[in-house]
């Protein structure tokens, strides 16, 4: 069955996967991920605040953010966010963001929901007599956080974190629903251009399955590295 | 009024304790700046203090002063509230009713800038509570800096300087998990001190240690004691207890049974749950 394939087609098309397809999908990735990171630890942080409105905004928010398919939270930022940035800047008429600035919103704001809950278990993860002895020593409670809470709990939780950064690296895919061009949305427009389907559908799963294999591994081994000796 | 801080006579120590320093040893010379001579004055003054987890109540009515210069120990059985009423101290513990005013500032006040009296006020905990993410040199000089705003070679040099005064300059570039029990403490001793305070709350410091460490640990306390620090001191060491305390406190069931003279207290307790307590613990 596998005769009258082409795999000339991949090599030919290289460039164009590679040098435009996955530098999308990783860019995507990175900004999204960094940014999620700091808006999921300020919504851990809110939740964890005790503060009874802001606590519960952020378990609320977070409580959607994970209930929702991210497919649904992608269209429905592409349809919303020019009418709230036109909300934002007073415009009368909607504010055209792009694909991208929309993708990256959405990415952004759907996975710290999910960094949030990691940096939460990781927050709660460090003793309480840490917190004591930081205050006891007469430092504020921000202060405490930023240099004493914080650090620890995200070098115990960086091997989650990274993980989940796997998983946003396999969810990036989904912007073909915006008619972006990320690594597999490239293989497919190649694939339906050339009518090679089955060649280019294995190879992006081969990709795929290389780079979060080998990134899933990495972490494993940075796991036993980073826990700090207690 | 002045009482000094010096050893009784008739203090004799558990067999072990007196053994010096591992490491290079406590260097000469005090670990504190030489301070006037206790006034009377209360450094610390507990007035009725209640304090309850719901409807539980772990602190009844309380009542007791730490005069300048003045080292107190409490004492008492596990659970009887006297970790509590030290944590009240430096507000790490909310309380409900009664004051606590430490060095003429009052604890339980809104307008009390709580993260400068507490700064004023060292303690040191029964896990030590080093941060295990900084060297030990950066244990010793983040609050410096932080709160105090010294720079931060100013604060390396007294941190450092105390590092050497525990015995421990050796360990300055390790980390908190390098290093033993003992030498944690001794360093966490150190960072409180290096805050420059005015009193030391020291919240079971060898509960959590192996009993070979004990000793170390206890030598810079019994030597703080003789540069003249205020001191309140939860412990069982009751050999501490007799060789450096003015007075000592007995708790139990959340109320202050008996407060005596360390005299008093080994000599004739007045209390029978004193007298019980002490009975069990000094018979081994």
């Amino acid at each position: 069955m596998f005769a009258n394939l082409d795999f000339g087609v991949i090599v030919s098309s290289l460039p164009y996967l590679f040098g435009q397809g996955m530098v999308f999908t990783v860019t995507l990735t990175a900004l999204a991920a960094s940014m999620g990171v700091v808006l999921g630890t300020l919504l851990a942080i809110l939740r964890l605040s005790g503060v009874p409105g802001v606590s519960h905004l952020a378990k609320g928010y977070v409580e959607l953010m994970r209930s929702l398919p991210l497919v649904l939270v992608i269209f429905w930022f592409y349809f919303l966010v020019p009418y709230i940035g036109a909300w934002v800047v007073r415009s009368p008429t909607p504010i055209q963001v792009g694909a991208f600035a929309s993708a990256l919103v959405t990415f952004t704001l759907f996975e710290a929901a999910f960094f949030a809950e990691i940096m939460r278990a990781g927050i709660q993860s460090i003793p309480k007599g840490q917190t004591a002895a930081a205050l006891a020593l007469g430092m504020t409670r921000a202060q405490v956080m930023r240099t004493v809470v914080l650090p620890q709990a995200f070098r115990n939780m960086l091997p989650l974190l990274l993980t989940q950064t796997i998983i946003l690296f396999q969810d990036t895919s989904l912007v073909y629903v915006l008619s972006l061009t990320d690594f597999l949305g490239a293989a497919s427009k190649v694939a339906q251009r050339d009518g090679r389907l089955v060649e280019m559908y294995l190879f992006a799963a081969v990709v795929y399955f290389l780079i979060c294999f080998t990134a899933s591994s990495l972490v494993r081994r940075l796991h036993s590295r980073v826990a700090i000796i207690r | 009024m002045t009482s000094t801080p010096i050893p009784g006579p008739d203090a004799p120590t558990p067999a072990g304790r007196e053994a010096t320093l591992p490491d290079d040893g406590l260097q000469q010379g005090p670990l504190i700046p030489p301070r006037t001579a206790t006034t009377g004055e209360p450094m610390i003054a507990i007035n009725a203090v209640s304090k309850w987890y719901g409807s539980f109540q772990v602190l009844t009515d309380c009542t007791t002063t730490v005069s300048k210069g003045e080292v107190v120990v409490v004492c008492g059985p596990s659970g009887s509230g006297k970790s509590t009423l030290i944590k009240c101290v430096n507000a790490l513990e909310p309380f409900q009713e009664g004051q606590i005013t430490v060095d003429g500032t009052k604890v339980k006040d809104r307008a009390t800038n709580l993260p400068k009296l507490r700064s004023r006020v060292g303690m040191v905990f029964q896990h030590f509570e080093l941060f295990p993410h900084l060297s030990i040199t950066d244990n010793l000089t983040l609050a410096q800096r932080k709160v105090l705003g010294r720079s931060p070679a100013d604060a390396e040099k007294r941190g450092l300087d105390l590092l050497a005064r525990v015995g421990l300059s050796d360990h300055a570039k390790k980390y908190p998990g390098q290093l033993s029990g003992g030498q944690q403490q001794r360093v966490a001793i150190a960072r409180a001190l290096a805050m420059d305070p005015v009193v030391m709350l020291f919240d079971e410091p060898t509960s959590a240690l192996d009993p070979e460490m004990v000793g170390e640990v206890l030598d810079v306390m019994v030597e703080l004691a003789r540069d003249g620090m205020t001191m309140m001191v939860v412990t069982h060491e009751m050999g501490f207890a007799r060789k450096v305390a003015d007075r000592v406190i007995f708790m139990d069931r959340g109320e202050i049974v008996e407060d005596a003279t360390k005299s008093d207290f080994f000599g004739q307790p007045r209390s029978p749950r004193a007298q019980h307590f002490l009975s069990k613990i000094l018979s081994h």
